[in-house]
C-alpha cells in the first residue's frame, strides 16, 4: 500500500483502537476514579525527598530546587506516557503469548507490532501528565524567568525521543516474552528502574552514572529534556542523543521482527 | 477462480525443541551446552481442496493437525514443501490473503473481553477496510442464522461459552472470508449448541461457496458436516477420501442390535456374530457387511427379537481401530 | 482439645510438609524470584541521592557510611519481611483458590504464613551478598553497640516480620468486600513509603512529622528494626520501642484475624 494510503488508514485504526480502551475504562468507573486518586497520590509522595533534600540544602548536585523540579516535572510526564500508553498494550500481548490468542493478531491485515501496540491505552494516567504540568508552571515562577520557545521545542523533540526510546525498551521486554513467557516480573523491574529517573543524572557517579545513561537510558529521558528546556542542552550531545535514539528504535523493531519469526519459527 | 482453493504439495513442518531434564545440574549444564531435539510434526503431507468443499481432518491427539491449520493460515513457516492458498503463500502474509480466511479456535476468542462484541465487530471493520453498509447486512445476515440479535451489546464477560462462540463467529465472519480453518470449533459446548453451530457451518458455506477445515473431535460434526475427510497420524497423510467409503474400509462390519423379549443363553448370541454388548433386554453384534442380512435372518428365527436395527459402527470406533494399532514410530524423532 | 488448640495442633503437625513444598516451589521460580528481589532497589537509589547531598556534609547526624549503613539495613529488612498478602488473597478471592482453602482442615492463615515462610532461605540467600557489603562498609557502627541493642535486633525482626503479615492479611480482607484489595494496598504503600523510613530516614522529617512516624505502627515494620541493626537507635530507646512494636503486633494481630472472620462469613454468605 503507498504511503499516502497507509498513513490515513493506521491513523484511522488509531483512533479506533483508542476509543474501545476509552469505552472499556469507562466500564470500570469506580475502578477509574480510584485509580486515578492513586497516581495523584503516589507522585505527592514522590516529591517528599525531594523536599527534604532541599529543606537541608541549597543544591543537589548542581541543580538548584526550581531546576530539580523540572526534572521531577519530565519524569512525571513520560511516566504517564509510559503506563497510560505504553505498558497496557504490551502487557497485554505477554497475555495473548500465555493464553494462545496472539495468533488472532498475526491473522489481521495489519502490522502486528501496530495491533499490540495500540491495544490498551489507560486515560486515568492523563492526570499524571496535568500534574506534571503544574510543576512545570511552578518551577518556572520559582526561576522567575519563561522558557525560550526554541528550549520548548527543543525540549519537546527530547520528549518524542524519550517517548520512543522508552517505547524500544519495552518492545525489547514483550519480545523476550516470546522466548520466556514469564516476564511480568521484568515489568515491575522495569517500572522500578525507571524511578531513578526521577532525579538528575549527575546525582549518580562512575559506572552507575554511565548505566544510566547508556544502558538503560533514564538519563536521556528525563535529564536531558529538562536540560533542553533550560536552555543548558549543547548541540553536540543534543544531536548524539538523537542518533543514539533513533537506532535504539530501529534495533528493538528488528528484535521483535526476530522474535515474531521465532514465533512462528521462520528460521527453522 | 481455477485450481484448487487450497494446494499443499508435500508439506513438511519440524520444530527444534530444546530438552532438558529437571534438576539444578542439569539446568546449570543447559546454560552451556543445549541439547536439541527435532520433532518433526508434520511429514510430506500432501491435498487439494477445491473452492466451496468442506472437509474434516482427522487425525489423535498430536498428528500435527493444528500445525497443518497453522500453517495453511500462515502463522507457522513450513520446513519445506509447498503450501498454496488462494493462489497465495500464506506465511508471507500478504493483505489479500488475510482478508481471503478466518481461522475459529475451539475455547480461543478474538472478541474483547471487557466491551459487547459489537464493539469488537467495530474494530475488525476498520482493520479489515469493510464498507459500513456491507458490514452492517454481514453482520444482521449472520446475527439473524445464529439466532443472537441483542446478545452482541453485552459484555462479552457476561455471556455464556455458547453465546460467545456464536458471537465469536460473527467476529469471525464480518469481512467473509472464501475460507474458513475450524480448530475444533464445537469443544466445550453443550450437545443443542453443537447441532447449531454445524447447521450454521453448512449454512454459511452454501450461501458463501466458502471452504471449510474443519478438525474435530466430535465425530458427529464430522459427520454432519464433512463429506470428504483427510486423515493424518503421526504426521502422514493415512487417508483422504470419501468418510463413508473410509468406514467401509476400516470397519467392514456392520452393528445389528436387537431388543430381546427374553434372556438369551451368550453361546446363542455368539453363534451368529461377534457380541460387541450383551445384557439382558439388548444384544449388539458386529457381523461382516456381506453376511449382514444371512444373519439376521437367522437372528429372527432364532431368538426372541422384540427390534432389531443394522448401522455403521460408531466413528470412534472406526477412528480408534484406524490409530490404536500403530506401534512408536522410533523414525519420527532424532536428536541433535 | 478447644477448637482453636486442636486447630494449631493440626496446623503444627503439617508445617514442615507445608515449609517443605513452599521451599520447593521458590527454588523452581527462583528466576522470577531473583527479578522480584532487583525490583526492591529503591533503597539503592536513595542511597545514591542521600550520598550526593551528603558529599559536602552531613545532613543532621547522617554522613555518607551512615546514609550507607542506614539503606543495606532498610534494604536488607525490607527484603525479608516482604509481603504479598493483599495481592495472594486478591487473587484467591477472585479466581476460588480461597473457597479451596477454606475446605481444608488447616486454618487457610497457617498456609500462608508457610507459603511467606518458606521463601525466607532463598530471600535470605539473595540478600546475604547485600549484608557482606553491609557488614564490611559499616563494621565500626554495629560492633560498637551497646549488648543492650544486640538482644533487642532478634525480636525486633519477628516482630517487623509479624507486623508485616497481620497488615497484609488485614488489607486483603478488603477484597472480601471490594472487586480487590489492590486499591487499598496501593494507598497503603504509597502511606508507607514515606513514614516508614523507607525513602527517607525518619529523623530527617521536620518534627511534627516525627512525632506522627513514632505513634503510627509503619516505622516498627521497617526503620525500627533496620535502626537498631547498625546502631542508631539509643540503648534506652531500643527497648522502649520494642514494646511499642510488639504492642502492635498483637493488636493489628487481632484486628487481622477478627477481620478475616468477618470477611469469610460474608465471603461464604455472598459466594466467590
Amino acid at each position: 500500500m503507498p504511503i499516502t494510503q497507509l498513513i490515513p488508514r493506521y491513523a484511522r485504526l488509531l483512533r479506533v483502537q483508542v476509543g474501545m480502551s476509552a469505552v472499556a475504562a469507562m466500564q470500570y468507573r469506580v475502578d477509574f476514579l480510584v485509580r486515578g486518586l492513586i497516581a495523584f497520590l503516589w507522585s505527592a509522595v514522590t516529591l517528599v525527598p525531594i523536599l527534604v533534600v532541599f529543606s537541608v540544602r541549597d543544591a543537589l548536585a548542581g541543580w538548584s530546587f526550581a531546576e530539580a523540579l523540572i526534572v521531577v516535572a519530565w519524569f512525571s510526564l513520560l511516566r504517564s506516557v509510559l503506563e497510560g500508553a505504553v505498558s497496557p498494550s504490551l502487557t497485554a500481548v505477554v497475555e495473548h503469548v500465555r493464553k494462545g490468542t496472539l495468533d488472532f493478531v498475526l491473522l489481521k491485515p495489519a502490522d502486528a507490532q501496530f495491533l499490540v501496540s495500540t491495544a490498551k491505552f489507560e486515560p486515568w494516567r492523563v492526570v499524571d501528565a496535568v500534574g506534571a504540568l503544574v510543576v512545570f508552571v511552578y518551577a518556572f515562577a520559582k526561576l522567575g524567568r519563561w522558557p525560550a520557545l526554541p528550549h520548548v521545542l527543543l525540549a519537546l523533540v527530547f520528549l518524542a525521543l524519550a517517548v520512543v526510546i522508552l517505547y524500544s525498551i519495552w518492545i525489547l521486554v514483550v519480545s523476550a516474552a516470546f522466548w520466556v513467557v514469564k516476564v511480568d516480573n521484568l515489568s515491575y523491574l522495569f517500572g522500578s528502574l525507571f524511578d531513578v529517573g526521577r532525579w538528575p543524572i549527575s546525582v549518580f557517579k562512575g559506572a552507575l552514572r554511565a548505566a544510566f545513561t547508556f544502558v538503560f537510558p533514564v538519563a536521556l529521558m528525563t535529564t536531558y529534556p529538562a536540560l533542553a528546556l533550560l536552555g543548558r542542552m549543547d548541540a553536540r550531545t543534543a544531536v548524539l542523543a538523537l542518533v543514539g535514539g533513533v537506532v535504539f528504535a530501529a534495533v528493538a523493531r528488528r528484535v521483535w521482527k526476530r522474535a515474531l519469526g521465532m514465533y512462528t519459527s521462520a528460521s527453522s | 477462480m481455477s485450481g484448487p482453493m487450497i494446494d499443499v504439495a508435500a508439506l513438511s513442518k519440524s520444530y527444534r525443541v530444546h530438552k532438558r531434564a529437571p534438576g539444578i545440574a542439569a539446568a546449570l549444564r543447559s546454560v552451556f551446552r543445549r541439547r536439541y531435539e527435532t520433532v518433526k510434526a508434520v511429514e510430506e503431507l500432501s491435498f487439494r481442496i477445491a473452492e466451496g468443499e468442506r472437509v474434516g481432518f482427522l487425525g489423535p491427539n498430536g498428528a500435527g493437525k493444528t500445525t497443518t491449520l497453522k500453517v495453511l493460515a500462515g502463522l507457522l513457516h513450513p520446513t519445506s514443501g509447498s503450501v498454496r492458498v488462494g493462489g497465495h503463500v500464506p506465511h508471507t502474509r500478504d493483505p489479500l490473503f488475510l482478508q481471503l480466511i478466518t481461522l475459529v479456535m475451539g475455547q480461543k476468542q478474538q472478541l474483547l473481553w471487557d466491551l459487547p462484541p459489537s464493539d469488537t465487530y467495530a474494530m475488525n471493520r476498520a482493520i479489515y477496510d469493510i464498507p459500513r453498509a456491507q458490514a452492517e447486512d454481514t453482520i444482521r445476515t449472520l446475527t439473524e442464522l445464529l439466532e443472537i440479535g441483542d446478545l452482541i451489546r453485552k459484555p462479552t464477560r457476561q455471556l455464556s461459552l455458547g453465546e460467545r462462540m456464536k458471537c465469536e463467529l460473527v467476529a469471525a465472519l464480518l469481512h467473509r472470508p472464501r475460507v474458513l480453518f475450524l480448530d475444533e470449533p464445537t469443544i466445550g459446548l453443550d450437545v443443542s449448541m453443537q447441532a447449531k453451530m454445524r447447521a450454521f457451518i453448512r449454512d454459511y458455506n452454501e450461501r458463501f461457496g466458502a471452504a471449510v477445515l474443519l478438525t474435530s473431535h466430535y465425530m458427529d460434526d464430522v459427520v454432519a458436516l464433512c463429506p470428504r475427510v483427510v486423515v493424518i497420524d503421526r504426521g502422514r497423510l493415512i487417508y483422504d477420501g470419501d468418510l463413508r467409503e473410509l468406514v467401509r474400509r476400516v470397519r467392514p462390519d456392520k452393528h445389528v442390535t436387537i431388543r430381546l423379549s427374553a434372556p438369551v443363553a451368550a453361546a446363542d448370541l455368539a453363534r451368529l456374530g461377534k457380541v460387541v454388548s450383551a445384557d439382558a433386554g439388548q444384544a449388539v453384534l458386529a457381523v461382516p457387511a456381506a453376511q449382514a442380512s444371512a444373519v439376521v435372518r437367522d437372528a429372527l428365527a432364532a431368538l426372541p427379537i422384540v427390534d432389531l436395527t443394522i448401522e455403521e459402527p460408531p466413528l470412534e470406533d472406526v477412528m480408534r481401530e484406524l490409530f490404536v494399532t500403530r506401534a512408536p514410530d522410533p523414525t519420527r524423532t532424532t536428536l541433535s | 482439645m478447644t477448637g482453636a488448640a486442636a486447630d494449631l495442633a493440626r496446623a503444627a503437625k503439617a508445617f514442615p510438609t507445608l515449609l517443605t513444598i513452599g521451599f520447593a516451589e521458590v527454588v523452581a521460580y527462583r528466576a522470577e524470584f531473583l527479578v522480584w528481589i532487583l525490583t526492591t532497589n529503591m533503597p539503592l537509589v536513595m542511597l545514591a541521592l542521600w550520598h550526593a547531598v551528603a558529599e559536602d556534609g552531613a545532613v543532621g547526624r547522617f554522613d555518607q557510611p551512615k546514609f550507607t549503613a542506614y539503606y543495606l539495613a532498610i534494604l536488607v529488612v525490607r527484603l525479608v519481611t516482604s509481603n504479598w498478602m493483599a495481592w495472594q488473597m486478591s487473587m484467591e478471592v477472585r479466581d476460588g483458590t480461597l473457597s479451596a482453602k477454606l475446605l481444608r482442615p488447616i486454618h487457610p492463615l497457617y498456609a500462608f504464613a508457610a507459603d511467606h515462610l518458606s521463601a525466607l532461605p532463598m530471600r535470605l540467600l539473595y540478600v546475604s551478598p547485600i549484608v557482606v557489603v553491609l557488614l564490611v562498609t559499616s563494621w565500626g557502627q554495629i560492633a560498637g553497640h551497646d549488648a543492650r541493642v544486640a538482644l533487642v535486633l532478634g525480636p525486633a525482626l519477628i516482630g517487623a516480620w509479624l507486623l508485616m503479615f497481620f497488615s497484609m492479611v488485614l488489607l486483603g480482607t478488603v477484597a472480601f468486600y471490594v472487586d480487590s484489595a489492590m486499591g487499598a494496598f496501593e494507598l497503603w504503600l504509597a502511606v508507607h513509603a514515606i513514614v516508614s523510613g523507607y525513602l527517607i530516614p525518619l529523623e530527617l522529617l521536620p518534627p511534627w512529622a516525627r512525632t506522627v512516624t513514632d505513634v503510627l505502627p509503619f516505622r516498627y515494620m521497617l526503620a525500627f528494626p533496620a535502626e537498631t541493626l547498625v546502631g542508631l537507635v539509643a540503648p534506652a530507646a531500643a527497648l522502649r520501642q520494642l514494646v511499642i512494636q510488639w504492642v502492635y503486633v498483637v493488636a493489628t494481630a487481632a484486628a487481622a484475624i477478627a477481620a478475616w472472620r468477618a470477611g469469610v462469613r460474608r465471603f461464604a454468605a455472598f459466594g466467590g
